[in-house]
C-alpha cells in the first residue's frame, strides 16, 4: 500500500513544518521591511527595500543601533490583509523584529500594526496614508508620510483658490488608500462650496475606462480629480485626452509618484499638465543629496517611497539609540518626544504617531514626462 | 443627442471585441475536452509582454514605419505565444488526459501562477507599455455633440473582426478545421477514423493562443500599458463572454464578448460604474436560468 | 554530449534534450532575454542561457529514467484510469485506524511548543480544513462544481463584524447565526441554478461569488467599502483577551491573575476552533453514512440514474449546498475574529480557487486527503517564505507538480465493501 507511505509522509511534512521552529542566534537588531514585494503593488515593495537596506547599510558602517549592526527581513503581504497578519505574527515571533518599516497598502497596515502593537514592536510606515493607520489608539505605530485628510484638503484647496474648478468629477480605485483620499478631497470641495459633479469608482486592474471618460464628457467636467496609483491613472488620462477632452485638467495624487506613469499613460504627452499632490520632494532637499547622489551612482533612481523608507529605518535607529533599550515601548516614548534628523529633513511626531508638519505640495508633470513642485501657495 | 450614447455603444463594442477574442481561447479548449483552461488570461498577458519587447527589437533595428511594426510584432507575438500554448498543454494538461475532469482545472489555476510569477520576476514588478503607434483619431459631429474615434480603436475593430473571420474559414473549410470538429462532437470516434486527436487538441491550444496573442497585441496598442497581473480581470471576464455566448461555440464567444462589452459600458455609462460588474454578471445568472446553454450554445442532452 | 558510441536510447534521449532546449529558447528567449525599460530594453542573455541548460539536462535525466525499468512503470500509472470510489476488502481494517487518535494528541500538546506565528499559522490552516470540508461535499461528494464558495465564508466574516458594529453581537451569538445565513444564502443560490449543468454551474456560482463581494468593497456606509470592519476579539464567558479590556470590564489576564501574553488570544481562537473542526469532522463523517451522503455521491455518478430511481434530485442538490455553506460561514467567523478585521480583498476568486485546490489535491470526497492537503496549501506558502519572491512561483509549481504527481489527489476515496451473508445466492 504505497498510500500509507504518502500519508505518512505528509503527515511528516505538515508536523515538522508546524513544529520546524528555529531559534537563531541574537547577535544583531533586526527591523522587519513588509510591503508588497510580489503582487500589483510590487514596484513600491521594491523603493522600500532598496531605501530600507541602504540606510541600513549607512548606519551599520557608522556603528549600528546599541553598538548592534542592523539586519532587515523581508516580509511580503502582497497588499493582501490575510498575508499581512501571517508576515506581521512572523516578524514578531520567529524573526523577533525590533521595529518594523511598512506595511504599504493601507488595508494591510491596519490589521498587522494590531499584531505590532499586541507584541509592543514599533512599527513606522513610510506610505501608509488612511486616517485609521494612526487614529486606533496604538502607541508605537508611527507614519513616516502625510494623512489622507491633509493631502485631501490641499488638493481640494488647490482645486478651488488656483486651478478655478467648477465642475470638479471626483474619481477613485475603489481601495482603502483612493478612496479613502478622494472622499477627502471631496469632502473638501464640498466645504469650500463646489460640489463634485461626478463621483465614481473604476476597478483595479482593468484598463478600459472609456465609458467613464464618456460619462465626465457627458457631466461637463473641467477638472477630473483621480484617487488612487498610476496603473490606473495612466490609461485614465490617456484615455480622457483620446476622447478629445484636451482642455480637462487631470489631478491626482502621491500614488502616481512614478516615472511609470509615463509607461502607463502611452507616453510623456498624455501626462504634460497632470497635477498631483504628494510630500515636497525629499530629493530636492539639502539633507538628501548625498544619499540621493549614491543611489544615483549606482544605477538606481530613488523615486517615490525610497527616500521615505531610508527616512523611516533612520529614525527606528534614532529611537532606538535615543532611548538606549531595544524595547520598542522605549522607542516609541523617546520618538514622541524628540525630533530626529533624517534624509526627509527634521521630523516631529505628535502623541498619535503622525508627522507634526505635514508637507504636501502640488506638483505638475511636463511634456518630457518629468514632474517638478509648483510655487507653494499662500 | 449628442453623441454620448453612440460613443458609449462604440467604447462597448471595442471593449466587446477584445473580450471576444480571448473568449475565442476559452471556448475552443472547453468544447474540444470539456475543460476550463484558466490559465488563458496568462497566456495573454504573456502575449503582451511579447508585443511590447517585439515592438522595443523592432524599434532598435530602426524600423519605424506602420504596417511593418504591426506586422513584426503581429507574426511574432502570435508564434510564439502559440509555442507557449504547446508547451503548457504539454506539460501540464495532457498528462491529465484520462483523469478526472477537475484535476486539469487545479494544474490549470497553478500554470497561471507560475506564468504570473514568472513574467515578475523576469520583467521586474513594474508597470510596461509601449508607445502610441497610430496617434490621432476620426472626429465625428452629431447633432450638438461629436464621436471621437482614435484610429488604433478603428484598427482594432477591423483586425479583431478579421481574425475572426480567418479562424471561421479555418473551423469550416480546412482539414485540420474538420479533424478540430470532428474531434469536438466524439473524441473516441474520431481517434477512430484516424484522426490523431492528441495532435489536434495541441492544435486548438494553440490556435487558442494565437487568438490570445492576437488580442494581446491590440489591447496593448489600444491601452499602451499591461503589467504582469493584466492576465487576470480580463480572463474572468472574457471566460463569463465564453459562457454568456454558449461555451463551446465560435460565434457565440464573440457575441458573448460584444454583449459583455456594451452592457459594461452602457450600464456604466448611464447608471453607475461601481456596479457594472455587479451587473454584467447578474446579466449572466439570468440569461443562464433562462437559456442554460448559453445564448449560441447547442442544449445539452443527456445521453443514458 | 557525444551520441557517437553509445546505445541507442542516449541518442533519443539526446535529441529529446536538445528539442527541449530549443523550445526553451524560444520561450524563454524574449521574455526571460529581453528585459523591458521604459520603450527601449536590456539583454540578459545569461539568465536564458542558464535556464536553457537547465531544462536541456532535465529533459536528458528524464528521458533517460524513463526507459529504465522503474520509469516505464511510473510511465504506465498514468495510463491507469478506474473512477468513482474504490472499494475496499469487507474486513479491511485502515492501517490509519491509529491516526486520527495521533492527530488529536498533536492537537493537543503542539500549543505549547509553539510560538504565536506558528500557531497563527495553524489557526489559518485549520479555517481552509473546515472550508475544505464544506467544499468537499459541494464539488466532492455532490460533484457540483462551485467557483464562488468564497462568497459563503464572506458572509460568515462580515456576519460578525457587521453583527457587532449595528447589532452588538458578539462571537458566541454571531457562531451559530453565520453558518444559518450562509446556509440559507447557499440555499437560496442553489434554487435557481440547479437547473444547470457541470460548468455552467460554475461560471454561475462564480459570478455570485464576485457580486458578494463587489457589493461588500461598494456599498461604503454599510460595510465599510475597502476600508473593511473592525472585528471583536473572542470572549471567554464575558471576559476580553485584550491588554485593556475595551468596554470596561475585566481583561482574561487581570481576572485570572495572569500576565499579559497576547497569544492567549490565539490560543483560546484555536481551542475552539479545533473543537469545532473536530465536531464538523464528525457531522461529515456521518453524514456520508446516511442516506442523504449516498444520495449525494449516487447523484454525482449518474443525474439520470437518480432520477429515474424516484430520488428527489432537488432536495439532494440543496442539501448539499447549504451544508456546504454553512460550513464556509463558520469558517468566515473564525477568520476574522483571527484577523480583527475584515476588508472584501480577502474574499477574491482566487480564495474559491484555492478551496478548491484543496478539494481536488485531497482527493475529491476523502475527508482525511482535505485535512492532509489544507496544511499543505496554508502551510507551504509560509515555509516558501525563505524563497521570497519566488514563493508564489514555487507554490504554482507545486500545484502543477502535484496534480501529475496524484491526479486523484492525495487519498483515493474508498469504501468498505459489504459481504453478503453465507446462504444468500450471490
Amino acid at each position: 500500500m504505497s498510500q500509507t507511505f504518502y500519508k505518512k509522509g505528509f503527515l511528516a511534512l505538515a508536523v515538522s513544518a508546524a513544529l520546524g521552529v528555529s531559534a537563531f542566534a541574537q547577535a544583531d537588531i533586526k527591523f522587519g521591511v513588509a510591503g508588497p514585494m510580489t503582487g500589483a503593488n510590487a514596484s513600491f515593495g521594491e523603493q522600500y527595500m532598496r531605501g530600507a537596506q541602504a540606510a541600513a547599510d549607512e548606519i551599520n558602517a557608522k556603528g549600528g543601533v546599541n553598538g548592534e549592526k542592523i539586519v532587515l527581513v523581508k516580509g511580503d503581504d502582497a497588499c493582501e490583509p490575510k498575508q499581512a497578519v501571517a508576515v506581521a505574527n512572523r516578524m514578531v515571533d520567529q524573526d523577533k523584529v525590533a521595529g518594523v518599516v511598512g506595511h504599504f497598502c493601507s488595508s494591510s497596515t491596519i490589521p498587522a500594526s494590531e499584531v505590532y502593537s499586541d507584541a509592543g514592536v514599533i512599527a513606522i510606515t513610510p506610505g501608509s496614508t488612511n486616517p485609521a493607520v494612526t487614529e486606533r489608539g496604538l502607541s508605537a505605530m508611527f507614519r513616516m508620510c502625510g494623512r489622507d485628510d491633509q493631502q485631501g484638503i490641499v488638493a481640494g484647496d488647490y482645486i478651488v483658490d488656483v486651478l478655478k474648478g467648477k465642475k470638479v468629477a471626483v474619481l477613485h480605485d475603489k481601495d482603502t488608500y483612493g478612496q479613502g483620499l478622494a472622499d477627502a478631497t471631496k469632502a473638501q470641495l464640498t466645504k469650500r462650496g463646489v460640489t463634485p459633479v461626478l463621483y465614481e469608482g473604476l476597478t483595479r486592474g482593468e484598463k478600459d475606462f472609456s465609458a467613464v471618460v464618456t460619462k465626465i464628457r457627458a457631466a461637463g467636467a473641467d477638472i477630473v480629480y483621480f484617487g488612487g496609483l498610476h496603473p490606473e491613472a495612466g490609461p485614465l488620462v490617456r484615455q480622457l485626452r483620446e476622447q478629445g477632452l484636451k482642455d480637462v485638467k487631470f489631478m491626482s495624487d502621491d500614488g502616481i509618484v512614478t516615472d511609470e506613469l509615463v509607461t502607463t499613460a502611452g507616453g510623456p504627452q498624455y501626462v504634460d499638465g497632470v497635477y498631483m499632490t504628494f510630500g515636497a520632494d525629499p530629493r530636492m532637499l539639502p539633507e538628501s543629496k548625498a544619499v540621493v547622489e549614491q543611489f544615483r551612482k549606482s544605477g538606481y533612481e530613488p523615486e517615490g517611497y525610497t527616500l521615505y523608507a531610508y527616512a523611516s529605518v533612520q529614525t527606528l535607529a534614532a529611537a532606538f539609540n535615543g532611548a538606549k533599550s531595544d524595547k520598542g515601548e522605549d522607542a516609541a516614548k523617546w520618538l514622541k518626544a524628540n525630533a530626529v534628523k533624517t534624509v526627509m529633513g527634521e521630523k516631529t511626531w505628535d502623541a498619535k504617531g503622525d508627522l507634526k508638519v505635514s508637507d504636501y505640495v502640488v506638483y505638475q508633470w511636463d511634456k518630457d514626462g518629468k514632474y517638478h513642485q509648483l510655487e507653494k501657495q499662500k | 443627442m449628442d453623441g454620448i450614447f453612440l460613443q458609449q455603444l462604440i467604447n462597448g463594442l471595442t471593449l466587446g471585441s477584445v473580450y471576444g477574442l480571448i473568449a475565442i481561447g476559452y471556448t475552443m479548449v472547453y468544447g474540444i475536452i470539456g475543460m476550463i483552461n484558466f490559465a488563458h488570461g496568462e497566456v495573454y498577458m504573456i502575449s503582451a509582454y511579447l508585443a511590447a519587447i517585439s515592438l522595443a527589437l523592432l524599434a532598435y533595428f530602426g524600423i519605424e514605419s506602420f504596417p511593418l511594426l504591426i506586422l513584426g510584432t503581429l507574426v511574432f507575438t502570435v508564434v510564439v505565444t502559440g509555442i507557449y500554448g504547446w508547451v503548457i498543454e504539454r506539460v501540464a494538461y495532457k498528462p491529465l488526459r484520462n483523469s478526472t475532469r477537475l484535476a486539469p482545472l487545479i494544474s490549470a489555476i497553478g500554470i497561471s501562477l507560475i506564468l504570473q510569477n514568472y513574467a515578475q520576476i523576469s520583467q521586474g514588478a513594474k508597470q510596461q507599455g509601449v508607445p502610441t503607434l497610430l496617434a490621432g483619431a476620426l472626429k465625428v459631429d452629431i447633432g450638438t455633440g461629436f464621436v471621437q474615434l482614435t484610429y488604433t480603436k478603428i484598427f482594432i475593430l477591423i483586425a479583431a473582426f478579421a481574425g475572426m473571420a480567418v479562424l471561421t474559414y479555418i473551423i469550416k473549410y480546412t482539414k485540420l478545421g474538420r479533424m478540430c470538429r470532428a474531434t469536438q462532437q466524439d473524441r473516441k470516434m474520431a481517434s477512430i477514423l484516424g484522426i490523431n486527436t492528441d495532435r489536434v487538441i495541441s492544435y486548438v491550444f494553440i490556435i487558442g493562443a494565437a487568438m490570445a496573442a492576437l488580442a494581446g497585441v491590440l489591447i496593448t496598442m489600444n491601452y499602451g500599458t499591461f503589467d504582469f497581473y493584466a492576465g487576470f480581470v480580463i480572463g474572468i471576464k472574457a471566460f463569463t463572454a465564453a459562457v454568456l455566448g454558449g461555451i463551446g461555440s465560435l460565434p457565440g464567444a464573440m457575441l458573448g464578448g460584444i454583449i459583455l462589452g456594451i452592457s459594461e459600458s452602457l450600464f456604466s455609462g448611464l447608471i453607475n460604474s461601481d456596479y457594472k460588474d455587479v451587473f454584467s454578471f447578474s446579466l449572466l445568472v439570468l440569461i443562464l436560468i433562462f437559456r442554460p446553454q448559453g445564448l449560441l450554445g447547442r442544449p445539452l442532452v443527456a445521453k443514458v | 554530449m557525444s551520441a557517437a558510441n553509445k546505445p541507442i536510447d542516449i541518442k533519443k534521449s539526446v535529441i529529446d534534450a536538445v528539442l527541449a532546449g530549443l523550445i526553451s529558447l524560444i520561450v524563454f528567449g524574449p521574455i526571460v532575454g529581453v528585459v523591458l525599460d521604459g520603450y527601449s530594453f536590456n539583454l540578459q542573455p545569461a539568465r536564458v542561457g542558464w535556464l536553457v541548460a537547465i531544462v536541456m539536462v532535465g529533459r536528458f535525466a528524464m528521458s533517460l529514467f524513463m526507459q529504465t525499468p522503474k520509469g516505464l512503470k511510473i510511465l504506465h500509472g498514468f495510463e491507469s484510469t478506474g473512477s468513482g470510489v474504490h472499494v475496499l476488502a469487507p474486513d479491511y481494517k485502515s492501517r490509519l485506524r491509529w491516526i486520527i487518535p495521533a492527530l488529536i494528541v498533536i492537537a493537543i500538546v503542539f500549543p505549547f511548543f509553539a510560538n504565536k506565528y506558528i500557531l497563527t499559522v495553524v489557526i489559518l490552516g485549520l479555517i481552509y480544513v473546515l472550508l475544505g470540508l464544506g467544499l468537499n461535499i459541494v464539488v466532492g461528494l455532490a460533484g457540483l462544481l462551485d467557483l464562488g464558495y468564497v462568497a459563503f465564508y464572506a458572509i460568515g466574516a462580515y456576519g460578525l463584524a457587521l453583527g457587532y458594529q449595528y447589532l452588538g453581537l458578539g462571537f458566541w451569538t454571531v457562531l451559530p447565526l453565520s453558518a444559518l445565513a450562509a446556509g440559507l444564502a447557499g440555499c437560496l443560490l442553489g434554487f435557481p441554478v440547479l437547473r444547470m449543468h457541470g460548468d455552467y454551474l460554475a461560471i454561475v456560482t462564480l459570478g455570485f461569488g464576485e457580486i458578494i463581494r463587489l457589493v461588500l468593497n461598494n456599498w461604503l456606509s454599510f460595510t465599510g467599502g475597502p476600508n473593511g470592519m473592525p472585528v471583536p476579539s473572542p470572549t471567554f464567558f464575558g471576559l476580553e483577551f485584550g491588554r485593556r479590556a475595551k468596554e470596561g470590564g475585566v481583561p482574561f489576564h487581570e481576572f485570572f491573575g495572569l500576565e499579559y501574553n497576547p497569544n492567549i488570544k490565539f490560543l483560546f481562537i484555536y481551542i475552539v476552533l479545533f473543537l469545532v473542526v473536530l465536531l464538523v469532522l464528525y457531522i461529515k463523517h456521518r453524514l456520508t453514512r446516511m442516506p442523504v451522503g449516498r444520495a449525494w455521491e449516487a447523484l454525482r455518478e449518474d443525474e439520470i440514474a437518480c432520477r429515474s430511481m424516484g430520488l428527489n434530485h432537488v432536495l439532494v442538490k440543496l442539501s448539499a449546498f447549504t451544508i456546504g455553506a454553512s460550513t464556509a460561514g463558520l469558517a468566515g467567523v473564525f477568520f476574522a475574529s483571527y484577523q480583527g478585521f475584515v476588508n472584501p480583498s480577502s474574499f477574491t476568486f482566487f480564495e474559491s480557487a484555492l478551496i478548491l485546490a484543496i478539494v481536488v489535491l485531497g482527493g475529491m470526497g476523502s475527508t482525511v486527503g482535505v485535512v492532509i492537503a489544507a496544511f499543505v496549501l496554508t502551510v507551504a506558502p509560509e515555509l516558501l517564505r525563505t524563497f521570497s519572491e519566488y514563493r508564489v512561483l514555487l507554490f504554482g509549481v507545486l500545484m502543477v507538480v502535484m496534480m501529475i504527481w496524484r491526479p486523484r489527489g492525495l487519498i483515493r476515496i474508498s469504501r468498505t465493501g459489504v459481504t453478503p451473508r453465507k446462504g444468500v445466492a450471490p
